[in-house]
């Protein structure tokens, strides 16, 4: 079988991530690499031994050899590079978030139903072995029903993407950051109907874009949760997440830190790292290209990843009213 | 030096266990005499401590003139009759966390110990556990610059008893864990809350007639962020009793306090597995310098009225999940 013709657009920190999978999935080849930056697109297309790239992603859609894009590029380009690589006949798959608006999201998903292309949104914790194994453990029965859960998503701020400074390019770090666990939460716990939350711009300077959030969010069976992102963490701070899902039955919690099989010190840094029996990344690149060879939905759908920026888009619309928010959200807030 | 002499009235609350212990440890105090309504805990506190003289009508033990002070463990909504009486005969007082279960008792608890000139002590411990003061002397010398944001935790098992009655507790998780974070971000800010949003949902424990279940995000009025998880949240099986965690954000640096993650662990044949906590005795710290504060004429770290304002923040609350709301403080 020929193998899947990938055309890779943003060749920036996401890219670099999606790329390395996609050398190691068994069906599929990136044969471009489309960066505005033409320099950043040449390296990352060297460095994987890719023969074109592209400063214009207009450019490689009209090349009938490309079979699927994955747009890697940052938030608010994602619905016009969607939507066009859809037109072109393109099977998609894009980063989370979908988009920043409500509008958008309904735009792509249309394009997708419209071309009878595959689309998909990379929420990458649904392929996470600790919150995959969580969500089998809530599957299974052990916790009883969900009650209450907590998870939070800290780090530095983002400085390799300074669109990030923006509320109107990137979203902040709720959207952007914390959309993550919203996903994970709805997939595994239900549906949320109620947002409120607190937050701001608490440390960056010059910046629009909410560096800090919390959220308490009402789901429709009942459970109540917190979740909270932060982008004010100092620049020593390594990566953190955590995760507590309480049920009637029982309790779960997992960090990525106390679960680190490996911790490296030296007079320059300190790290530590979970290794895992399967790489999220290329489980989401791998289960897409299967869902396009076999003509399947893919795992995640354009309505699912519409469904959490709603309930993103809700927070971020709490914290601008100070008051809680019921979803369906009416109209967009960016 | 003269050893202060200690009654402790009721132990309905699991905490007067903990103070009687430390009351035996100190050189400084001796526990004289103990209350309690029910016979039999009384007769098994009196052993446990070796305590002969016993009360079932705690008028008879205040009316003692060698006793200097009491402490009050009983059911929250006791507190104010056990204090103001301890008071009338001029005891200084620790009493139990939440101070009351109304600004209206906490208020004529106040007023009491200001009548009668005694030192009335709320049992925030917190603020005498090390870990928790280390982090305030951090902040207070600035190494965290501003404060922006405070996460909090204060988890524990369904303590059982009284605390699932909602007339002697006052209410259920929001109303015994709230307090103690609460209380630790007021110390750690300067600053009163202004808003309060607060949710609960289904009950982890369904049988209960209160909530077990609560989350609250607060802001303060110099616009500091704070969140609150007081949930009972830990299974009985868990390793601990729970947590005590404070997560601050501030524009220069980053804390956490973890205060009861100090633990040996502890594994025994059919049984689950438990956390043997070592860590610095909050209890023991806290009456040691009541006691100082006794023998110095000062005020004692965490005063009635920083009982009433934590509790005034658990009662809003309860106030925002009834309204569904957010709730402005003070309350009318």
């Amino acid at each position: 079988m020929e193998k899947l013709k990938v055309a890779l657009i943003g060749a920036g920190f996401m890219g670099g991530i999606h790329i390395a999978r996609w050398s190691i999935v068994g069906n599929a080849e990136v044969t471009a690499v489309v960066d505005i930056n033409e320099e950043r697109a040449r390296r990352l297309a060297r460095e994987y031994n890719v023969k074109s790239f592209y400063k214009n992603y207009k450019d490689v859609l009209k090349e009938d050899k490309i079979d699927v894009v994955d747009v890697c590029t940052p938030t608010y380009t994602h619905k016009e590079i969607a939507v066009e690589s859809m037109e072109h006949g393109k099977h998609v798959i894009v980063e989370k978030p979908i988009a920043l608006r409500l509008k958008d999201a309904d735009e792509m998903i249309k394009a997708s139903e419209r071309n009878h292309v595959k689309f998909m949104v990379a929420h990458c914790l649904r392929f996470w072995p600790e919150y995959v194994a969580a969500k089998e453990i809530v599957d299974s029965g052990e916790l009883g029903e969900p009650r209450i859960v907590r998870a939070y998503r800290q780090s530095p701020f983002p400085d390799w993407a300074p669109w990030h400074n923006e509320i109107k390019l990137g979203g902040g770090v709720f959207i952007d950051m914390s959309i993550h666990d919203i996903d994970f939460l709805r997939w595994a716990i239900g549906e949320v109907n109620e947002v409120y939350a607190r937050g701001g711009v608490l440390r960056r300077r010059n910046a629009t874009a909410y560096d800090y959030v919390h959220a308490v969010l009402k789901f429709s069976n009942g459970a109540v949760g917190y979740v909270e992102g932060s982008w004010i963490m100092p620049k020593t701070f390594p990566f953190t997440t955590y995760l507590e899902i309480v049920g009637n039955m029982g309790i779960l919690k997992v960090d990525n830190h106390t679960t680190s099989s490996v911790k490296v010190f030296t007079e320059e840094k300190a790290f530590d790292y979970t290794f895992v029996y399967k790489d999220a990344y290329y489980e989401e690149l791998n289960l897409f290209t299967r869902s396009i060879i076999e003509d399947a939905q893919p795992p995640i759908s354009g309505l699912e990843a519409r469904k959490t920026l709603e309930v993103v888009l809700a927070a971020v619309k709490s914290i601008m009213e100070n008051k809680p928010v019921k979803l369906p959200l009416k109209g967009d807030i960016l | 030096m003269r050893k202060i002499k200690f009654g402790i009235l009721s132990f309905a609350h699991i905490h007067a266990w903990n103070y009687a212990q430390v009351l035996k440890k100190l050189e400084s105090a001796e526990l004289v005499a103990i209350f309690d309504d029910d016979k039999e805990r009384l007769a098994r506190a009196s052993s446990a401590y070796n305590v002969k003289d016993t009360y079932l009508n705690y008028h008879d033990l205040l009316k003692r003139d060698d006793i200097d002070a009491v402490i009050v463990t009983s059911e929250n909504a006791r507190h104010k009759e056990h204090v103001i009486a301890a008071a009338e005969r001029n005891k200084h007082v620790i009493v139990e966390k939440p101070i009351a279960t109304n600004l209206r008792d906490a208020d004529e608890i106040i007023s009491a110990a200001k009548k009668y000139g005694i030192k009335l002590q709320v049992a925030f411990v917190m603020r005498y556990h090390d870990a928790s003061l280390h982090i305030k002397e951090l902040i207070d010398k600035g190494d965290l610059g501003k404060i922006l944001s405070i996460m909090s935790t204060n988890h524990g098992k369904y303590p059982g008893g009284w605390f699932g009655d909602p007339d002697l507790a006052g209410g259920g998780a929001i109303m015994d864990h709230t307090v103690h974070v609460a209380d630790l971000m007021r110390w750690y800010t300067g600053d009163e809350v202004e808003e309060v949003y607060a949710v609960t949902g289904l009950n982890i424990r369904n049988y209960l007639k209160v909530e077990d279940v609560g989350l609250i995000s607060l802001k303060f009025k110099r616009g500091i962020i704070g969140s609150i998880d007081c949930s009972w949240s830990r299974p009985d099986t868990w390793p601990i009793w729970g947590d005590v965690y404070m997560a601050v954000y501030g524009s220069e640096g980053y804390a956490i306090v973890d205060a009861f993650i100090s633990n040996v662990t502890l594994v025994k044949e059919g049984k689950p597995l438990e956390w043997r906590y070592f860590g610095p005795d909050a209890d023991l710290n806290m009456i040691e310098d009541f006691i100082k504060a006794i023998k110095e004429d000062r005020e004692p770290r965490a005063t009635g009225y920083d009982g009433r304002q934590a509790l005034e923040i658990a009662l809003a609350a309860y106030d925002s999940i009834r309204k569904g709301e957010i709730v402005k403080l003070p309350l009318s």
